[in-house]
Order: C-alpha cells, then structure tokens, then sequence
C-alpha cells in the first residue's frame, strides 16, 4: 500500500451552477467537499477517476437557516459551524451531540454534512441524528430539484440515491418542539475515533405512554438504519423501564453488523441493545421523564 | 582497576599526593554523591529546548529535507515466509526520474545488521521471513517518482509455508523460520535458585495461571527518517533518528565495508523514540547511508506511517505461566514460571528483553525458591524489539496479578502482603544478588497506599453487583539499572570551556521528548563546575562525542549523564586548585557558585567566573575533559542465571482507581497514583513529565491498543485510524508522585532511571484495579471494552 495520490483533472466550481455544468459534462469523477474522506480514499486508492471536481469553494452551500417550522443546513457547511450554531442546539440538538463527538476539531472545520453523508459511510455519525429527525435530502441537478427522505438516501457501503449527475444542495430537517432526542456513541476510546456502533432516538410523550419512537443505529449494517420493530413495540406503550429494555432488544431484527478491526459482530449486536435503551432512557429525560 | 570505597571521606588514590588534582571517577562520583546543599540539581529548572518546540521551531530530521536530495521508498514483501526466485526491477528502472533499485546483491559491506544474534539482513537476501519484511530500495528525484516506481518493481516469490503462533512454533521443526538454526528457538534463558519442588512443598497456597499480553507499537509522533550527505566534513554525514549515533555510525560502517570513522551520525531532535528507534533507527540511517554510498548523492528516506507501523519492531506479545506458592504466614515460598516471547520474524533485541524479563520475574519481591524458563520464538510476524519497559511490563503484569491472588487465597490485603515480601537492603534477588544498598521501595509503597486511600478503598470496593463498579488495584515493579548481567556498560563525555567562560559539554545522549540532554545534563554540569546555568550548552546526538552508550534503558541520565559529572568534576578539580592559589585558600575552602569564585565564608574574597576562566587559559590549566566510566559488573552464570544481574534497580509503583462499566465493558481509569525509588531526582518537572506520559502510554497499551494481523500475518491496522492510542480525553488525573531518593553510588548525584519506570506497573496496576471491581482474574491483555464485556458475560456477572 503506497500512499501516493494518483493524477486526477481537477476542476473547480465557485457557484452551484458551475458544479452542475461539470458534473453533467465529465464522466468519471468525483466530487471534493472538505476532503477529508476522499483524499484518503483516492490514495488508498478506494476509488481510482479521471476528473475530481472541487466545489468546496461555493460559498452558497454553507449556510444554516432558521425557518421556523424547519430548519436547513447547506451541503457544505462545516461540521464544526454545525456544533457551534445556535440554531441547531435550540431545534437539532441531537445533531450538535453527534457532530462534537465527529473526528478532531481540526477535521469539524474542514469536513462538510454534505460530504459525511454522501460518502455514505456505514458509521457516517450525522446520519443516525438526521434519521430520527426525519429529515429529507435536497438533490439537485440540471434537470431540476428532489427531495429524498434521509432513511432511502444510503443504498449500501459508498452507494446512494443521488444520481450521477446530482448533487446534494441541502439538508431541510423538520422541526419538532415537542421531543426528547439523545445520540450515544461507543467508540474504542473518549474522543476522535470511529463508532463501534453509536444510535440516535428521538421520543415523544403523550399522558405517560410513548406517543412516537424512533430509532436509528449506525456501524451495525451495510447503511445506517432506522429500528423499525423496536419502534412499532414502544408506540402506544407504557413508559417504563421493563418496555424500554424488551423492545430494545428487538433492534436486532433491523441490524446485520459485521466483525471487524474494530468490534465483533456479536459484540456489536449486544451493544446496539445497550445503547438503544441508555439513548431511549436520555430521550425521556431530555422531556422531563426518569424511568 | 577498580579503586571505589564506599563510605570513606577525602579518599585520594594513593597516587593522588602527586597528582595535580584528583582524576579518578570513582572519588568523583563519590564526592559529590556526597553533597549536601544544591544550586540546581533537583530544580525544576527549565528545559533550554521548551520555547523552540513550543513555537514549532525545533528542527528534525525531515526539517533538513531540500529539493534536489534524492528520496528513497520501499518495497516491501506480501509474503510471509517466501523464497525470493528473483527480483525484476527492468521496469522500475524505466520509469521517469529513478535513479537506482537498490537490493541486497548491492551491499559492499556486509548485509547484517541482526544486534543479538547475527540473523537478520538489512534488505531481505534468499527470502522473506514477514509480510511487510523490506526487499528493495527504489531512488528517484523525488517522492512522486520513487512512489510509482517502487510499485512496479516485481519480486517472484515462491511461497513457504508460515507460522505465527508462537505455541506452534516452539513445537514443529518442519516449518522454520531460519532453517540454520533447526528449530523456531532464538534463544533460551534459565534461572534455578534454590529448589522450587522444596518450596512449593511448603506452600500454604498455590495459584498457576497462564497470562497473555499483545504487541504494541510505538507510535511517535516523527516516523523513521534519515538524509545522509556524502563527503560533508570529509566523512559520509548521516542525519538521523536514532537513540544511539555511535550504534548507527557503526552499522552503517558494516553495512557499507568501510571503518567507523568515515562516518559521522547526527541526531537532531527527535520527535520520540520509546525504544523503536534504538532498534529501526540505524537500520534506517544504513538505508540513506547505503543509497548515498551508492549514488554519490545526498539521500532521504522518511517511512509513511504505514511503512513504520509494517517494518519497525513491537513491544513483545507473551505467553506467561506462573505458578507460585506462599506460606500461610505470608510469605512466598516458590515460583516456577515459563516466558515465551513471540519475536516474530527475527531475534533482534528479543534475547536481551527475555533475560530482562526472566530476571524481573520475581517482581520486586524475596523469593527463596525460583525457576524460570525462557523461550524467544521465531514467526513469521513483524519482530519484536525495545519498547519502553523492554519485557518487564509484561512479566510484571504475571507476577502482580499472582500476588493478588495469593493475596486473596490468603485473606489478606494485596498492599500488606507485598509489604511482606518486599525486597529491601539485605535481601537477594532470585538471581541470588545481594541488595546493599538503595532499595527505597517499601517505603515508597506504604506512602504511596496512604496517598491513595487504599485500604478503605480496597475494602470499599470491588462488591457492587450494579451496572458501574469501582476496582482499586496496585503493581509494584522494578527495573534494573543498566545493561543486564555481565554486559559491558559505560559512560563518557567531553567538556571545555572556552575563553569567555562559555562551557560545551558534547554528549552522544540524544534529546527524543525526555529532556535529559536539554535539563538533567545541564544542571549536573553547572551543579559540579559552579558556572552560570545559562552558560552551560549541551551538544548531543553526535558521534564525535566520546562513545558513551545508547539512550535507552532508562539511563539517559542514570547512566548517561554519568560522563558529563565525571568530566565536569575533574576541570572542577583544577579549578578549585587554581582558586585557591588565587584566592590564598585551601581547594576545599573554594566555592564557585552562579558565576562567583569566593572562599567559604568570606563572600568578599572573590573574584567571577570569567577571571577565573582567563587566569586558567593564562596560567596553563587544562579545561577540557572527558569522562569515561566504566560500571563495575559482578559475575553472573547464564546457566543457572544466578549472580548479579545488575548494579542497581530502580522501583516504581502504581495504584489505579478504574471504574468499569459491565454492559459495554467499557473501563474508566479515575485516578492514578504513581510512586517511584529512582535515586536522586535531578528535574523533578522533567520527572514528572515521564512519570505522566509513562503512565498514559501504559494505560493505552492496556486498555485499547492492539495490533490485528491476518491468517498470512499482515498486519490489518497499520494506520492512525485503526490502531487506537488515547487522546487527552482519554487520560486519567495523575496524582504527584510520591519519590523515595534511595540514591546509588554509581549514578550522578545518586540518580538512577526513569524513563521506562511508570510504564512498567500501569498493566498490573490496571488489571488488578479491573479484577478488583469484577471479582474475575483478568488475565490477558488488552483489556479492551469487548474484552471486559465477554469476560463479565462469561461469569455471569449481569443479568
């Protein structure tokens, strides 16, 4: 393994309309954010292209905005910007958590959302906060705009939905006031490091029973997921600590984790369980519940 | 001639009446061993290198890289064990910008750089024993064409089978890793004191366990680098990361057939060492050296991370068996205990690191009955080599988790029953040693249980059956002082002091992180001469210093700085008659402090340190010297490993408070409280700066660093993203250390090692404190959050 990064064209877009007239004339590329994915992955040689078309520069992706009902975050805002903003702890909180525990500062002022989840990572870490806050992708390219919910963006391991001459221009999360969310991350220690499995839930109350659950988990499956059994068994039920601990356990139906450097599989399993009950547990706490 | 007595004022040889002024090392060393009131020595004075690396301005071996300087890349092997049929380097050749493929067939010297034994190539000759094992040298004009050459050159292996369980490898004589030496055996150590059948017969309680523990790697921060310049000063100047530049100097010397001194090493600052570069590091300079041999040009080589991580050597991965017994009234009987150090592809350092291991077996404990057996093992892995702590660690490790559960079979405390069997002044060591002298570890140990709180603690905890349970647990350890046994080990400097009273103290002690060059050598030089410390400058890393031993061992100032007091003391000497001709005193009436010259009690009778320097120069008085000494060894048999092993331990301990998470097996080390019987501490801030980085290194070691290698022994993490080391969110509060200054007759000042020290409990300390909190034997390493998890639902310990 030499890590010598091999000879690309390189093309830079300063607006969207340029990236767009690239990405629909070249064939064989790929497209740079913050980098700090992909100029790894072309030096491992993970992907091997002709053209790299370079759209870290357009400063009309990098914006988070506040409009009331929802709030939108551009495709290349920094991840840092995002655990800094205002914004997102008042209406995302759950996305700050999981962004400041993202990589090293360093990385958070260079890596983009954008690039996180397009790069499709299975342990991508905006991607379990963004799944429970239902948010929706918004893909774009000459032909016009789509909207794409988070949960059928990631196809498998560096696949999504975008097509090949897409890009995505933002990241529109509905805002929900009333709901408790909480993101737990296992890693191999404190800080910088890659999940073992890390899981976002997001729970709202109604009169001492769950009103809405959602779960999603990442590092446990060929693409983030959401954990729709454990989900279905917590609507409608009680709240209380034996129903948290049962259906948490059903997170395995939704989950098909590997072994690796990193954890086993079983390992793995068994955790997804433990964190999805801690992170339900905070989410009730975040709406005033202890159980 | 040996003509120390120790215990006697105002010795002079019998020879001295004659003499100008007293020369031999033994008398020096021993006066000022003696000193009572101190100027610098044992401040924490600061470090002439702080402001440059704080503000980035320190340069290393990279920093000297220009455009022009040829740059040199690998190849390495995808085999683990494989003839080499050929090497076809036609297209690498023909590839833009390369200037040369360089592979063993070109070495004019010899191809052997093996430090115990003679079995290892520089670059791989007949075939490859590891996957990751370096073939070939590719030289181009610069990195981007060495890069892409290197990958077309084409090695035609025929595969062998490979071995990489060391269990294995010690049983099958079909498969060898070095068919010349007719089994896997590197090496083999022994230790038979007394008779353990005898020992054991009186035991009360017995405890046999098997223990593992993993590799490590190093991890510095500046990976292997070398620039070698031809013809610069006349000699073929090598710039290097090395821990000893005389080591380098004379490997390159081999490797290229030419004498030593056609060579010069320098060793700028380095960016960390651990052990790594007292191995890799003259491979590497032999590699820049060989290139700009070859090509007549100035030559670069500076390893990825990768590389790094693929070629150089890790801490040892053991299997230990211990059985040891103890007697109801608490004291140890026997022990019998079988080390196998897996050494990978080849012996490197690995036969010194198993007798250290051997010889530390015992802890640091009285042990009437011992047998250990040593085996060092060849597989096809990347080798193991030094690493901070050099086989202690982990033989620690053993011997602490059995005195815990001897402890526990016995109903009594852990601390009290180490107590109990602690080695003191007068005791023997399980080679049969006799300690007289500087033996401060019960001391430091009853302090350091105080500090920590530990016997309400140790009753506290360890009986929460809920979800987090604390564990306090402690390691004590010890390390010996210089090489082991009857290797030859010394110290030397050169000093002078030029006209305008600026003094130059030239060290081959190199400066990688520890300081000692940068602080302890300095203030030992300007403690003994009297001068301004801000007069004192230390050159270091080089090889025109006097040969005085490598920087590793834990004697950058034990051992090291040994050569700078005894050279300082003998122009002090001079000095001091010189003065008192000057000053119409007796020599031992003088006084040189901060730059005066006065007599002892009559400030007034002075003059400064720059007369006194130019009144030298006028007058003819030698202010340049060096300070060879050579440390006496006793006799030691290796085939019973019984006599004295070294002239000197050091003692360290830890107690660790962890608290462990039983659904994730996530450990959480709170607190850690260090104790250390180092002798004289010279810097107690540098002190302190080992002691924590000792400590959190150590911690990772346990508690998240591993390396994972494949079925053909490729190493799949070789990279900052896989192979997990802490970070500053990682690290535990450290607590000041307790120091007992059990001073050592040889050491300057009374000093003995540190560097190692702190590393060398953290796995015991750690695991017993994890044990505590579970009630469950931990007994290998590394006690990972997936480790701790299966361990907990093997026993059941939650629902």
């Amino acid at each position: 393994m030499f890590y010598r990064i091999p000879k690309f064209n390189y093309y830079r877009a300063s607006t969207l309309n340029e990236a767009l007239d690239l990405v629909s004339s070249l064939n064989d590329f790929k497209v740079l954010a913050g980098g700090t994915d992909l100029v790894i992955d072309l030096k491992v040689r993970r992907y091997t292209v002709k053209n790299v078309v370079d759209i870290s520069r357009i400063k009309e992706l990098d914006y988070i905005a506040d409009d009331g009902d929802r709030v939108r975050i551009g495709a290349l805002t920094k991840l840092q910007s995002i655990a800094d903003s205002p914004i997102i702890r008042e209406k995302a909180p759950v996305l700050a958590d999981a962004v400041r525990e993202m990589a090293s500062w360093q990385i958070r002022n260079v890596a983009t959302i954008g690039g996180n989840l397009c790069n499709a990572s299975p342990a991508a870490d905006t991607a379990p906060p963004l799944y429970v806050l239902n948010a929706t992708l918004r893909l774009v390219s000459k032909e016009g705009e789509r909207e794409v919910p988070i949960t059928e963006f990631f196809l498998g391991p560096r696949k999504t939905a975008l097509r090949s001459r897409e890009l995505l221009k933002e990241i529109v999360i509905p805002h929900e006031p009333d709901c408790g969310a909480s993101f737990l991350k296992l890693g191999r220690r404190n800080s910088f490091t890659l999940s073992v499995v890390a899981v976002a839930t997001l729970v709202k109350v109604d009169k001492n029973k769950f009103a809405d659950v959602r779960i999603a988990l990442n590092s446990v499956a060929p693409t983030p997921v959401r954990a729709r059994k454990a989900e279905e068994c917590l609507k409608g039920k009680e709240i209380s600590l034996n129903n948290i601990t049962e259906a948490a356990k059903l997170v395995l139906h939704d989950i098909s984790p590997i072994s690796d450097v990193r954890a086993s599989a079983e390992y793995r399993k068994d955790m997804s369980v433990v964190l999805t009950r801690d992170s339900l547990i905070k989410s009730l706490e975040r709406v005033g519940i202890k159980v | 001639m040996i003509r120390f007595i120790f215990g006697r004022r105002n010795y002079y040889p019998s020879s001295g009446e004659i003499m100008a002024s007293i020369e031999d090392p033994y008398v020096l060393i021993d006066k000022w061993l003696r000193a009572k009131e101190f100027i610098v020595v044992g401040k924490g004075v600061a470090r002439t290198d702080a402001f440059e690396k704080a503000l980035g301005k320190a340069k290393y071996v990279e920093d000297y890289f220009q455009s022009g300087i040829l740059f040199i890349k690998q190849v390495l092997s995808t085999e683990p064990h494989a003839r080499i049929k050929g090497i076809n380097v036609e297209e690498a050749l023909r590839k833009p910008k390369v200037v040369r493929v360089i592979t063993a067939s070109d070495i004019p010297g010899e191809n052997q750089v093996g430090y115990a034994l003679p079995d290892q190539p520089l670059l791989a000759e007949g075939k490859v024993r590891f996957h990751g094992e370096v073939v070939a040298l590719v030289v181009a004009e610069d990195i981007d064409a060495a890069l892409e050459a290197s990958e077309s050159v084409r090695i035609n292996y025929e595969p062998l089978p490979h071995i990489l369980d060391p269990l294995e490898a010690l049983q099958r004589k079909d498969v060898l890793v070095h068919e010349e030496v007719g089994s896997n055996i590197a090496f083999r150590t022994r230790i038979r004191k007394g008779n353990v059948e005898e020992g054991f017969s009186k035991a009360d309680v017995i405890v046999e366990n098997e223990y593992r523990t993993h590799h490590q790697d190093h991890l510095y921060l500046e990976p292997e680098g070398a620039l070698a310049i031809p013809g610069l000063d006349g000699r073929l100047t090598v710039i290097t990361a090395a821990q000893y530049p005389h080591l380098a100097q004379s490997i390159i010397a081999r490797v290229l057939g030419v004498p030593a001194s056609d060579i010069k090493v320098i060793v700028p600052y380095m960016g960390g060492g651990f052990g790594g570069k007292d191995d890799e590091g003259p491979l590497t300079a032999a590699k820049a050296a060989l290139t700009a041999y070859l090509t007549g040009r100035p030559s670069f080589i500076l390893y990825t991370r990768e590389e790094s991580m693929r070629t150089h050597p890790k801490r040892e991965a053991t299997i230990i068996k211990y059985k040891s017994g103890a007697a109801r009234d608490g004291k140890l009987t026997a022990i019998d205990v079988t080390i196998i150090h897996d050494t990978g592809a080849y012996a490197n350092r690995g036969p010194f690191i198993l007798w250290r291991a051997t010889v530390h077996a015992s802890g640091p404990y009285h042990v009437p009955h011992a047998k250990v057996d040593g085996y060092c093992v060849y597989t096809n892995k990347v080798y193991q080599g030094s690493f901070r702590g050099f086989g202690n660690p982990s033989v620690q490790f053993a011997a602490e988790a059995q005195m815990d559960e001897l402890a526990r079979k016995l109903g009594m405390d852990p601390v009290e029953f180490r107590l109990r069997n602690m080695l003191r002044p007068g005791l023997t060591t399980i080679t049969n040693q006799l300690l007289d002298h500087s033996v401060g570890i019960a001391d430091a140990v009853e302090q350091l249980a105080k500090v920590s709180g530990w016997y309400s603690k140790r009753r506290e905890y360890g009986v929460s059956t809920g979800r987090f349970r604390r564990g306090i647990g402690i390691g004590v350890a010890w390390h010996g002082i210089s090489t082991s046994r009857g290797v030859p080990d010394w110290s030397n400097a050169y000093i002078k002091i030029d006209k305008d009273g600026s003094v130059t103290a030239f060290t081959g002690i190199v400066e990688m992180g520890q300081g000692s060059p940068t602080s302890s050598h300095r203030q030992i030089v300007a403690e003994v001469l009297g001068a301004p410390i801000e007069k004192i400058k230390v050159t270091f890393g080089t090889s025109d210093a006097p040969d005085g031993g490598a920087t590793h061992a834990s004697r950058g100032t034990s051992i090291g700085a040994i050569g700078v007091l005894v050279a300082a003391a003998k122009i002090r000497e001079r000095l001091n008659k010189l003065a008192s001709e000057l000053l119409n005193c007796s020599p031992d009436e003088v006084v040189i402090r901060e730059g005066k010259v006065y007599v002892r009690g009559d400030v007034e009778r002075s003059i400064t340190w720059e007369e006194l320097i130019k009144h030298a120069y006028s007058r003819g008085v030698d202010l340049s010297a060096t300070g060879y000494f050579f440390l006496p060894k006793g006799k030691f048999d290796d085939t019973v490993g019984q006599g004295q092993a070294y002239p000197a331990f050091s003692y360290v301990a830890m107690i660790a408070e962890v608290e462990v998470d039983t659904e994730t097996g996530k450990v959480r080390v709170l607190k850690v409280w260090p104790a250390l019987a180092a002798g004289r501490i010279i810097n107690p801030q540098q002190v302190e700066g080992q002691i924590e980085g000792a400590a959190v290194q150590g911690m990772g070691y346990v508690l998240m660093e591993q390396l994972v290698f494949d079925d053909k022994g490729r190493l799949l993490n070789p990279d900052l993203t896989d192979y997990v080391v802490p970070t500053a969110l990682d690290v535990p509060e450290i607590a000041k250390p307790v120091y007992v200054e059990d001073l050592f007759k040889y050491g300057p000042f009374g000093a003995k090692g540190v560097g190692e020290m702190a590393l060398i409990p953290a796995p015991a300390a750690i695991a017993n404190a994890v044990s505590h909190a579970l009630g469950v034997r931990i007994t290998k390493l590394p006690i990972t959050p997936e480790a701790v998890y299966f361990e907990v639902k093997k026993h059941g310990l939650i629902k």
